[in-house]
């Protein structure tokens, strides 16, 4: 990571002068000497090398004092454009009010550096490049202004905006210092601060974009507006797989409005656009059109058939995962033992802004706005599509409607370019609510199975995970690396049931690939959510088949307490505990849930006010990095018509949690979230077709469906863990068990319905 | 060129009189965000299940995407970016709700946040100290896919105080966001 004169730029050609540093990190593929680092950097999992796939921070001082700050991840929601201040802020010692937050966009000042926000890594990734980009500006402004006073560096300091010698208190502003400082030599290796030396870092800081959100002067994707732009909706097939055949643009342009219908054969599906003066006509527009469609090879697809497949399939060889002890023979031979089916149904993102995508294709060059994640890919689509150099296309990063994993898919891009070059004009690209829920990257339905075989006390000594499902369909093996019986294992997959943190004697966990023709893609919490419901239901049911308290239970199987390398992953057992005694407390789990009751299978279920209630618990690690338990508790009626989930209380330790307000805040987001496929989220195809279109029909937790949210943090660790999805995976185990600790029903086919319930 | 079937449809927004030519099925939505301009109110569902598009008429929250520019013409709205109160051509009183959203730190990705606003103000406009039971009734025909529920239910109450306690608005805007709670 050594930094070069070459990153070192000054901007003469602004108009106030300034001081600009950048870091000019190992970028992947650079050199193939890098390019193995940082692969090893990332199976190794070690925090001070993982940076290397960060990306260059970039911090421009001005003369006017103003210390501006470009962004290089996208913010949807995350809060990265108030902690990355946060840490500019301490490490340079600005002046917080002084900082200014922009946008980095994809153009050749960028090249080379990471815009992508993915893995929940948008502090933990950037975290130690940008305390390194601030500390080498802080010391060549220190330098700067010792040098104007003849005195050491080492007699001055840097705070609030100044560089104040500590004997005499003389001080300069940093915008007096800017000129000098950009001709102080580049220090090699700067010293970063000690965290006590921290102001901003670990206070609780509310989002910088706060009021212009509340204003409604905050710029999503749809709110782009470029001169001379039109608007198109497009009309895409809509079966899995098949193809325009043909349209007749006629109808659509007797719209008064429509100006163009122009067929579109990139992006999610072939199709055809309508292109209007306005949304209203193209949408009319297109209601209008009767393209013909060939229905493709998956005509007959339906969800509830391939639920059935995935069933089959867990008795076929798959791919293995853990091969810990012979799990299979000791389960053969174990007297008592049990076993489940869990399944987890297709997810649908649906955030709230819908997919869209604004592009002005020029000769020769191309400027998009768009909501993404993924602006790399955005820009070597478009590129792509064009037959320019990525130089050519400017990405401009807009706020993100919500981003969820469903942004990092780039479809509408490639759409937006080639309609916008189609028709000679800047084009923004709407989709609808029903466009958004039908076409999208989903979340992949999974089956798991989970054996135990159990010793004399109950305790599980034979474990044995079985996934069946569809992999994230861009991602997948490619038919050569399917021969490969360890291609998951080898990458530390699948997330959940591969680094099942528990230590069992005999320890297997498999997955059988199951194609579909739905394209999935990563959403919230990536694996983890079905793996972790089905391990976490589990250990329940043999927790209460015991008459072990569930807590108790996951305590025992975790010790020695140690650490356990996976070699793609590293447990540390002694957080994992240390999270769930937590939550014991935090919960008041004591209070009502008795390690045995004489109700049988049900632990202390008790009542109030004519319900019944009772407490789950859950707890997971995420990417070895991140560790969270999680107590949810939830009331029944008593004819089962109805369930509500009252009250979750978390226990978070993700390191060192720099803004613990928007670390509460995320795990509040996260639990919606997670709840969404609980309380009735799903996606059902039939004929190849998503049958739902809007928040009517694909139901998402509502006010009155939000629970209690109790966040507790464990400030651990010195380095920051990416937060955004930790708290996902617990919760659909955690009300699972929770009505199964108020009702004796075990359900364990999500969407959990007062029906299901009713049948268990 | 057949004839154009467009009208001139004359509506009041924020207090101004605004002329706009359009079809006459064309939601007051699209009229203002494609015409006015005025993007603070969203698109998230065109049907009217997620409440993103929310504004006022005489204090009332009503769906933009449900109403069409005919039925709109010669009535009055108000939009998320006419809530606060202009006191001169540079400060701005933030509404209560505004002001409490801010306070209790509820936005996440923020697109939902302009609809819940403009719902809140106009419950707390008939509610003074809305309970619970109130804000979950009213608010639940709205969606947050960040799930900021808790934060909106909190600022609800928040900006009740704030209301009961000073009763005309808010507080200057250059109110610190990014501050320190
Ligand atoms: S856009 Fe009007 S309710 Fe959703
Ligand atoms: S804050 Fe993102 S949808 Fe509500």
């Amino acid at each position: 990571m050594k930094v070069t004169r070459r990153t070192f730029l000054r901007e003469s050609s602004r108009a106030a002068a300034g001081l600009v540093v950048g870091f000019q990190l190992g970028i992947p593929g650079a050199t193939s000497a890098l390019a193995k680092s940082t692969r090893r950097a990332a199976i190794s999992a070690d925090p001070e090398s993982a940076a290397e796939f960060a990306p260059n921070a970039f911090i421009r001082i001005g003369t006017d004092n103003v210390v501006r700050l470009w962004a290089t991840r996208s913010e949807m929601g995350e809060g990265v454009r108030t902690v990355l201040p946060m840490v500019l802020a301490d490490e340079l010692g600005a002046d917080w009010e002084k900082i200014v937050i922009e946008q980095a966009a994809m153009e050749p000042r960028f090249k080379g550096i990471r815009l992508r926000t993915s893995g929940s890594g948008s502090a933990a990734g950037t975290w130690r490049p940008l305390r390194k980009a601030a500390a080498t500006a802080r010391e060549m402004l220190i330098s700067a202004a010792a040098g104007k006073w003849g005195v050491s560096a080492e007699s001055c300091r840097a705070e609030q905006g100044s560089v104040v010698h500590t004997e005499s208190g003389r001080h300069l502003t940093f915008g007096e210092l800017a000129d000098a400082a950009s001709r102080m030599p580049v220090p090699a290796s700067p010293k970063l601060k000690d965290k006590k030396d921290f102001h901003l870092i670990g206070t609780r800081v509310k989002r910088r974009d706060g009021q212009a959100i509340v204003s409604g002067s905050a710029v999503y994707g749809q709110d782009i507006h470029v001169p001379g732009m039109l608007h198109a909706v497009v009309a895409r097939c809509p079966y899995l797989g098949g193809k325009l055949v043909s349209f007749d643009p006629a109808p659509a342009m007797k719209v008064e409005g429509v100006k163009y219908v122009v067929p579109v054969r990139s992006g999610f599906a072939t199709g055809v656009a309508v292109v209007a003066v306005n949304n209203w006509a193209a949408i009319k527009g297109r209601a209008a059109l009767l393209p013909v469609w060939n229905k493709g090879p998956n005509a007959s697809f339906d969800s509830d058939t391939f639920t059935r497949e995935m069933e089959n399939a867990l008795d076929q060889p798959g791919f293995a995962l853990r091969r810990d002890g012979d799990a299979p023979a000791v389960l053969v031979a174990s007297k008592k033992k049990m076993e489940a089916l869990y399944e987890y149904p297709f997810q649908a993102h649906a955030p709230l802004e819908t997919m869209n995508c604004t592009a002005h294709v020029r000769e020769g060059s191309c400027e998009i706005w768009v909501p993404t994640q993924a602006p790399e890919a955005a820009q070597q689509d478009a590129a792509k599509l064009l037959g320019i150099p990525e130089d050519a296309v400017k990405v401009n990063v807009t706020l993100l409607g919500g981003g969820f994993g469903r942004r990092l898919q780039t479809d509408y891009v490639p759409e937006a370019v080639e309609i916008s070059k189609a028709v000679g004009a800047p084009v923004q690209v709407m989709w609808t609510r029903d466009d958004d829920m039908k076409y999208g990257f989903f979340h992949p339905a999974k089956l798991e199975r989970l054996r135990a075989g159990l010793d004399e006390q109950g305790l599980p000594v034979a474990w044995h995970h079985q996934s069946s499902g569809p992999h994230l369909s861009l991602l997948g093996p490619t038919a050569e690396e399917k021969k490969n019986p360890n291609y998951f294992a080898d990458d530390g997959m699948l997330w959940g049931s591969f680094d099942n943190p528990y230590n069992f004697a005999h320890h297997w966990a498999d997955y059988t690939l199951v194609e579909s023709p739905v394209p999935t893609g990563p959403w919230r919490a990536v694996m983890y959510p079905s793996t972790v419901f089905a391990r976490e239901s589990f250990l329940d049911e043999i927790a209460h088949a015991g008459k072990l308290d569930p807590i108790e239970l996951r305590l025992r199987l975790l010790q020695p307490g140690d650490m356990r390398d996976l070699k793609a992953t590293m447990i540390n057992r002694a957080r994992l505990i240390a999270v769930l005694k937590t939550v014991a407390e935090k919960s008041g789990w004591a209070t009502t849930q008795g390690s045995t009751s004489d109700l049988g299978s049900t632990t202390a279920p008790h009542e109030k006010s004519g319900r019944l209630w009772g407490r789950g618990v859950a707890c997971n690690v995420y990417d070895g990095d991140c560790y969270l338990a999680m107590v949810a508790e939830v009331s029944v009626a008593k004819n089962l018509s109805d369930y509500k989930v009252e009250r979750v209380a978390s226990v978070i330790d993700c390191g060192l949690a720099l803004n613990p307000l928007g670390l509460e805040a995320q795990t509040e987001s996260a639990i919606a979230w997670g709840m969404t496929p609980v309380i009735g989220g799903k996606i059902n195809f039939k004929n190849a077709q998503a049958q739902e279109h809007s928040f009517a029909d694909f139901k998402v937790p509502r006010m009155s469906e939000a629970p209690r949210v109790e966040t507790h943090i464990i400030q651990g660790a010195d380095a920051p863990g990416g937060f955004g999805e930790t708290a996902v995976p617990t919760v659909a185990p955690a009300i699972a068990n929770a009505i199964f600790a108020a009702t004796g029903k075990r359900v364990r086919r999500l969407p959990i319905t007062a029906e299901k319930m009713r049948l268990a | 060129m057949p004839e154009s079937s467009l009208r001139v449809f004359s509506l009041n927004v924020n207090g101004e009189l605004r002329k706009v030519k359009a079809a006459a099925d064309t939601p007051l939505l699209w009229i203002l965000r494609d015409e006015l301009q005025l993007t603070g109110t969203k698109y998230g569902c065109g049907v009217g299940v997620c409440g993103a598009c929310t504004v006022h008429e005489n204090g009332s929250a009503v769906r933009s995407c449900q109403i069409t520019v005919s039925s709109a013409a010669g009535r009055a709205f108000t939009t998320i970016e006419g809530l606060a109160a202009k006191t001169d051509q540079l400060h701005l009183h933030l509404h209560s709700c505004q002001q409490a959203w801010i306070d209790e730190d509820v936005a996440q990705c923020g697109f939902c946040q302009p609809g819940m606003i403009m719902e809140a103000a106009a419950l707390l406009s008939k509610h003074s100290r809305p309970t619970d039971a109130d804000i979950d009734s009213t608010m639940s025909h709205h969606v947050c896919r960040c799930g900021t529920y808790q934060r909106i239910r909190q600022a609800i109450h928040r900006a009740a105080e704030m209301q009961s306690a000073k009763p005309s608005t808010g507080t200057k805007t250059g109110a610190k966001t990014g501050g320190k709670s």
